[in-house]
């Protein structure tokens, strides 16, 4: 039975060039993930700066042996963000398609689906399948139980689970951070890069609920599936996608590798990554077919 | 004249309806629902599950409260003393607010957006029996059970009687009071 | 150039009220998750669609209807299969147009019903030329109602490069994120719009009453807090009040309702086919006033009329009381 992978996937915040090389190059140097996402998913407006560092952390991922997936906008608008989706698209690497405006361009080449592409039945995978997706990660809505019955009808694709991170809930033409300053999406001043975990939304009752990234919605709560390796392959799980944190991804990396192994069990790798330094709380209900917001096991 | 909250009935009808001599109103509205389950099984279909449900009714300018499962032929509808009354899900607000609600006077979504209404349970039974009764476009006569002329004389001067009482105590066609 | 106007119908009392209002076509679904409107006690029953589109037809309305939530996984008997049933029955019943949103359910519909024309629906978050192209190749989509993200210049620049026919929302409920890919109400709830047909789904609503005002929430999530004078709106989650960055507002969009009747004249110049009304969730009375309001628009634009007071006709309809134009106008974002 082959070895499950451990997939880092994009990076979802506005971290600065300087972050970004930093970041990287400890993945590069020592981290378990067989294949890593670059590229801008959310906001267009990012990519004039992180375009400038993405070619040289490629040669850097690609020299240390690991796979390097080009991600695309998930809600690309302006006739710019198109023609950068449609241009990545092209590309010979393996590339995320976030949105179907690059399908029809990648079609008969590889791709990766990314989990904001709305899979959620075997029909939809086979479809993709047959366009050339060579992996899909499932939405993070999606129950185990559905997970395994997806893989099960389509062996040929890959099928990836996003098991670490802030899950990513909602997108919006509109900008959060922007209305939350008092600005216009236009003239946003990149208020986004003072959160590098988007910043925190709670209700009138001080519970945290919610993380916003500029016209990103995500759960405040820490998505955290860890399976054992026996749960994963009756589900056909092919991979899991670790989601980019501040915090130390070379150890959340290290600590799915060893329950991924068997070397440790969920729980002991629950509280391992409890000690990480978290922007929220365990969550994993989606996995369990219940409200993603339901708390990890203690 | 004692304060009265807006859109509640004035003293005198209040009177008119006073506990003791509605006693077998239970039992006239469980044979109304009954007969109506009969008539025009369609519109309890929409409720499905919450058609088991126990819908408390209460008119805050009444000393009692109505209990009802709207469950097709077994439907039945209960009187109780007001505060005493237990249910899955409990709407409070004025008498006429409630039939408003009832004969489609009134936009079923001002229970939500106003506040001459108080709801409390579960939500979503409440939600199906709004969207059942919306559907229904019941007419007084569809509850007595009457047709033809007698059923056509009945709702004109039902609906009369309301909607002459609903403008005397101040409640406007979309369930806001003025 | 004539503006189609399409019209909800959450019952078939609404579906008949639409019909008399002045719709030129009518969309409502099954009685099940297979729409994006499945609340308790709303739409149509097999039957009941037979009759709806009976009526409309006689009064020269056309009637689509929304299969427009995604195919669950692990459904091993196709013969049992909610949305194949809905596929098969809408087209069994005479539907004009069936507007879906999902991958495997268009693949079906255009594999085993070729003769059922295909909308596709805002909850397929098509808001690009390739996204279209692709829909419109891979399908034979016709028609694509347009994701509530777009500005009217961006419609227009979208028409010109696209085959198919645009609808756009001119009215109700908004929603500020992309539809079809919002998973905020299973986040906090377990249910969906694109797994369940519900948003914020009242089962897990609760006001909980004290003498300072009414709190109400869903599972649990304190969504919104109500002066006892104050209005109090259903608690959808993106409407809620928030606290964030030391902030409470009203963070992903105000109770406001989208009214664009003001730029409807501006729509049908960017090479918009039909014009849609939301609020199949809303009783016939407010059917019947969007709908009546809405065609005296249509007509006043169509022979260069005064315009129609809409907003002022239909402020009474409207959550929070409050109209706004959303992402047709750019500010908006």
């Amino acid at each position: 039975m082959n070895r499950i992978g451990l997939t880092l996937g994009p990076l979802l915040f506005n971290w600065s060039a300087e972050r970004l090389r930093g970041f990287y190059e400890g993945v590069a140097r020592h981290s378990a993930f067989d294949r890593v996402h670059l590229g801008e998913v959310v906001c267009g407006k990012r990519m004039p700066f992180s375009d400038r560092v993405w070619p040289e952390l490629i040669g850097m991922l690609e020299d240390a042996g690991k796979e390097v997936v080009l991600s695309t906008l998930a809600l690309p608008a302006t006739p710019r963000e198109r023609r950068s989706v449609l241009e990545i698209c092209r590309d010979g690497h393996l590339v995320e398609i976030n949105d179907l405006t690059g399908l029809p361009v990648r079609t008969g080449l590889p791709f990766v689906v990314g989990p904001l592409v709305n899979v959620y039945s075997e029909g939809a995978a086979r479809f993709l399948a047959a366009r050339g997706a060579q992996t899909i990660c499932m939405p993070v809505e999606l129950s185990l139980a559905s997970i395994g019955a997806i893989a099960a009808a389509c062996r040929d694709v890959e099928i990836e689970v996003f098991a670490f991170g802030r899950l990513p809930l909602a997108l919006s033409s509109r900008c959060y951070h922007a209305r939350l300053h008092g600005l216009h999406k236009d003239s946003c001043q990149f208020v986004c890069e003072r959160d590098p975990d988007g910043i925190d939304v709670e209700t009138l009752e001080g519970q945290p609920f919610l993380a916003a990234n500029g016209i990103q919605t995500l759960s405040h709560g820490v998505h955290a599936f860890c399976p054992t390796p026996a749960e994963a392959a009756a589900a056909r799980i092919r991979r899991l996608r670790l989601s980019p944190h501040s915090t130390d991804m070379v150890i959340a990396g290290d600590i799915y590798r060893a329950v991924l192994d068997g070397v440790t069990t969920p729980a002991q790798a629950l509280a391992r990554l409890r000690e990480l330094r978290l922007p929220g709380e365990l969550v994993d209900g989606y996995a369990r077919g219940a409200a993603g917001c339901s708390p990890a096991a203690p | 004249m004692t304060e009265r909250e807006k859109g509640e009935l004035p003293g005198f009808v209040r009177a008119l309806t006073a506990p003791s001599r509605l006693l077998p109103l239970g039992l006239v509205l469980t044979l109304a629902l009954r007969g109506l389950a009969k008539r025009r099984p369609a519109l309890f279909d929409r409720l499905g599950e919450h058609a088991r449900r126990s819908f408390v009714i209460e008119p805050s300018d009444m000393a009692f409260a109505f209990v009802m499962v709207p469950d097709g032929a077994h439907a039945e509808v209960r009187t109780v003393a007001r505060g005493r009354a237990a249910g899955d899900v409990h709407v409070l607000g004025p008498l006429l607010a409630l039939l408003g609600l009832l004969d489609g006077t009134f936009d079923g979504d001002a229970l939500f957006f106003n506040r001459a209404i108080t709801v409390s349970g579960r939500t979503d039974a409440l939600l199906a029996l709004r969207n059942a009764i919306e559907d229904a476009e019941l007419r007084p006569s569809d509850l007595l059970g009457l047709e033809g002329r007698a059923g056509t004389l009945a709702d004109a001067s039902i609906l009369r009687v309301v909607g002459t009482l609903q403008r005397l105590t101040g409640l406007q066609p979309d369930g806001m009071p003025s | 150039m004539t503006l189609e106007l399409v019209c909800p119908a959450g019952t078939p009392s609404a579906l008949r009220a639409a019909v008399e209002a002045g719709a030129d076509a009518v969309y409502c679904g099954f009685r099940d998750e297979t729409n994006a409107r499945n609340f308790p006690g709303l739409n149509f029953s097999a039957e009941e669609l037979h009759e709806g589109i009976r009526f409309a037809h006689r009064h020269g309305v056309r009637v689509l209807v929304a299969i427009n939530t995604f195919m669950r996984a692990g459904i091993a008997d196709a013969a049992a299969d909610p949305w194949k049933i809905a596929l098969a029955c809408a087209e069994d019943a005479g539907a004009d147009a069936v507007i879906l949103a999902d991958l495997a359910v268009l693949d079906h519909a255009a594999t085993h019903h070729p003769g059922l024309r295909l909308h596709l629906s805002v909850q397929a978050a098509a808001a690009t030329p390739e996204a279209i192209g692709f829909y419109a190749e891979a399908f034979g989509v016709k028609r694509v109602v347009l994701p509530r993200v777009l500005s009217v210049e961006e419609i227009a620049v979208l028409n010109q490069a696209i085959a198919v026919e645009t609808e756009a929302f001119v009215f109700g409920g908004l929603c500020p994120m992309t539809e079809g890919r919002c998973a905020l109400s299973s986040y906090a709830t377990g249910r969906s719009p694109n797994l369940d047909g519900v948003c914020s789904p009242p089962e897990h609503v609760d006001y909980a009453q004290a003498p300072e005002g009414t709190t109400a929430r869903l599972a649990g999530f304190a969504i919104d807090r109500f002066a006892p004078t104050q209005l109090a709106g259903y608690p959808t989650l993106c409407k809620g009040s928030f606290v964030a960055g030391g902030k409470t507002s009203h963070l992903f969009e105000d109770p406001v309702s989208l009214n664009a009747a003001g730029l409807v004249a501006r729509l049908a110049k960017a090479g918009v086919t039909a014009l849609k009304i939301e609020g199949r969730q809303r009783g016939k009375g407010y059917v019947a006033e969007v709908v009546r309001t809405f065609r005296a628009v249509v007509e006043a634009v169509e022979t260069g009329r005064d315009p129609v007071e809409a907003e002022r006709r239909l402020s009474s309809l409207v959550e929070g009381g409050r109209q706004t134009s959303g992402a047709y106008r750019k500010q908006w974002r």
